[in-house]
């Protein structure tokens, strides 16, 4: 049943303390998950339900008491470069040059110079940064920084791929285009990925299976499968596709019911 | 005229305008500066003893150095070469001292900056030891190590080490905890993360307590030499101005300034335009 489950997570839960009341706060509430090879999941909820929280537990930055969550069968202690994690702000190192930005994971991982080169260039070419090669990132867009980010993660070559909102500070525009692209690489190099989003239309446009965490403490509400081959999934096509307005509108009405919830309580 | 007119252009093309502009309004205090110390050799205002004639301050130069036969003994440090041996024995402090002292106060500046049981126990004695200033310490060191090399190095070391760390430290807490955690999340090791995001993420802030300890640092030798020591700039100044030579105490001022301002100029500046310049996070007039 769990064969080639690259994510298992089964009975989490996780209280921590409030910074300033001291009060034990309930964040998440017996999360069950799977992810397969080659799946894209994406995780959708009000803000504050403790989606943050999970990603940051299966990245191995939070420590976790209640439950198991396994990687490759490996239980999850602390980070480790089989989970990749593309940050919301710009976690790529400004005094990296982009080459070295891209080639961190397997400098780190003392991959002999040669091979990391050619494999930086080939992620550079995937995602589009050629001719930006030698540039720090002050002197590249917000979209370009986000890109980078991607592609470092993308280079290190983890099990799982976990991507914490990283579209989220990026202008419509280019998060539109970093979408496609996001889709574009995903078919070019077949990853497993857990993608957490507050906004609805990008869960149902990037995800396999879009899953909505009910308000704090968080808890898996539903699950929704969303199935559209990969290769159809670019902007101007979704927007007409009745799967994809579809499960965008059922999302949309589970997360508004969740808000409303929340302002009655 | 055309020549003229050529020659300006082509030193505009060479450094900038901007530049140009910013060299000539600074220098202009200066030159006023030295108009106003030659008129009064020729008006008199104040005594030769006083206030020596530039001439005098030039020949200083060459009159503490007449009985030095060489650059090769110069170098070796002759008897002799009056002049140069304070100039050497000043700068071989400050450069012993920063050798010592900087890698100290930056190492525990990270540790510190990084954890928190380390910082407090050591953030408030920074304090306290920031708080005196570094000359205070002078009577007690000369009682410890009485008057020589040792108190002065001691003076400079405890001024450089605090600064540093105190420095360090607040670099080091400021550095955004989502690049700590990518390096984290790539595999990166303890000494991955001080070495590649602390060390480099807090090289602003030890830019700015580099050029705080050169500059407390420097002012605590001169006065150290003063006091506790038996060679360097400070101390020519000193045993110059009880012997009523003050061409040679002016002389001693301004190498102290010409050294300062080139250490900062080739040693500070340079080390700013190749890190935090490079890596954009020095906030620029656009």
């Amino acid at each position: 049943m769990t064969g080639d489950a690259k994510l298992i997570v089964q009975g989490l839960s996780h209280h921590y303390p409030d910074e300033y009341t001291g009060e034990s706060v309930h964040a998440l509430q017996d999360i069950n998950l799977q992810i397969h090879d080659n799946e894209f999941v994406t995780i959708v909820g009000p803000s504050g339900c403790g989606k943050t929280t999970f990603l940051n537990i299966i990245a191995g930055l939070l420590p976790y008491r209640e439950g198991r969550a396994m990687v490759d069968g490996v239980e999850i202690k602390g980070p480790g470069p089989d989970r990749g994690v593309v940050f919301q702000e710009h976690a790529i190192l400004p005094w990296r040059t982009v080459n070295r930005n891209i080639g961190h994971g397997l400098e780190l991982r003392k991959v002999p110079k040669a091979e990391r080169e050619k494999r930086v260039q080939e992620y550079i070419d995937l995602v589009g940064l050629s001719g930006f090669e030698e540039r720090y990132p002050h002197e590249l867009s917000g979209g370009m920084k986000q890109r980078v980010a991607v592609a470092r993660t993308l280079c290190a070559d983890p099990v799982i791929m976990l991507m914490d909102e990283p579209f989220a500070a990026v202008d419509a525009q280019t998060r539109i285009t970093l979408q496609d692209e996001l889709n574009r690489v995903v078919m070019a190099t077949r990853r497993t990925i857990l993608f957490i989003t507050h906004s609805v239309e990008e869960a149902a446009f990037l995800g396999d299976r879009c899953i909505v965490f009910s308000r704090r403490p968080g808890q898996i509400k539903t699950e929704i499968k969303i199935d559209i081959p990969r290769e159809e999934r670019l902007w101007k096509d979704m927007v007409n596709n009745p799967k994809f307005t579809d499960a965008r509108d059922e999302i949309l009405s589970l997360v508004r019911s969740e808000v409303t919830n929340d302002d009655n309580s | 005229m055309t020549a003229i007119n050529e020659f300006s252009v082509a030193i505009q093309r060479r450094f900038g305008r901007q530049k140009i502009r910013k060299f000539v309004l600074g220098s202009i205090p200066f030159i006023l500066l030295i108009v106003l110390w030659h008129m009064n050799s020729i008006f008199l205002v104040f005594e030769p003893v006083e206030i020596p004639p530039i001439a005098d301050v030039w020949g200083a130069i060459f009159w503490l150095q007449s009985d030095c036969p060489g650059v090769f003994a110069a170098i070796e440090g002759h008897n002799g070469c009056q002049l140069t041996n304070h100039v050497s024995s000043s700068v071989g402090r400050v450069i012993l001292a920063m050798v010592v002292g900087v890698p100290l106060g930056i190492g525990f500046g990270i540790l510190a900056g990084m954890n928190r049981v380390i910082s407090a126990y050591l953030e408030p004695i920074g304090v306290f030891m920031n708080s005196v200033s570094g000359i205070a310490w002078i009577p007690l060191a000369i009682v410890w190590f009485g008057v020589g090399w040792e108190t002065t190095l001691f003076i400079m070391l405890n001024t450089i080490f605090w600064l540093l760390f105190f420095n360090t430290m607040m670099g080091v807490r400021a550095v955004p905890k989502v690049l700590v955690q990518g390096v984290q999340t790539m595999g990166g090791s303890k000494l991955d993360v001080i070495l590649q995001v602390y060390l480099p993420g807090s090289m602003t802030s030890i830019i700015t307590g580099l050029r705080m300890s050169m500059g407390f640092g420097w002012r605590a030798l001169i006065a150290a030499e003063m006091i506790g020591g038996d060679s360097g700039l400070g101390f020519m100044i000193f045993v110059s101005a009880q012997e009523f030579k003050t061409e040679e105490v002016f002389l001693g001022v301004i190498l102290i300034s010409i050294i300062f301002l080139a250490t900062d100029r080739w040693l500070l500046v340079p080390l700013e335009k190749w890190t935090i310049e490079r890596w954009g996070l020095v906030w620029k007039p656009t």
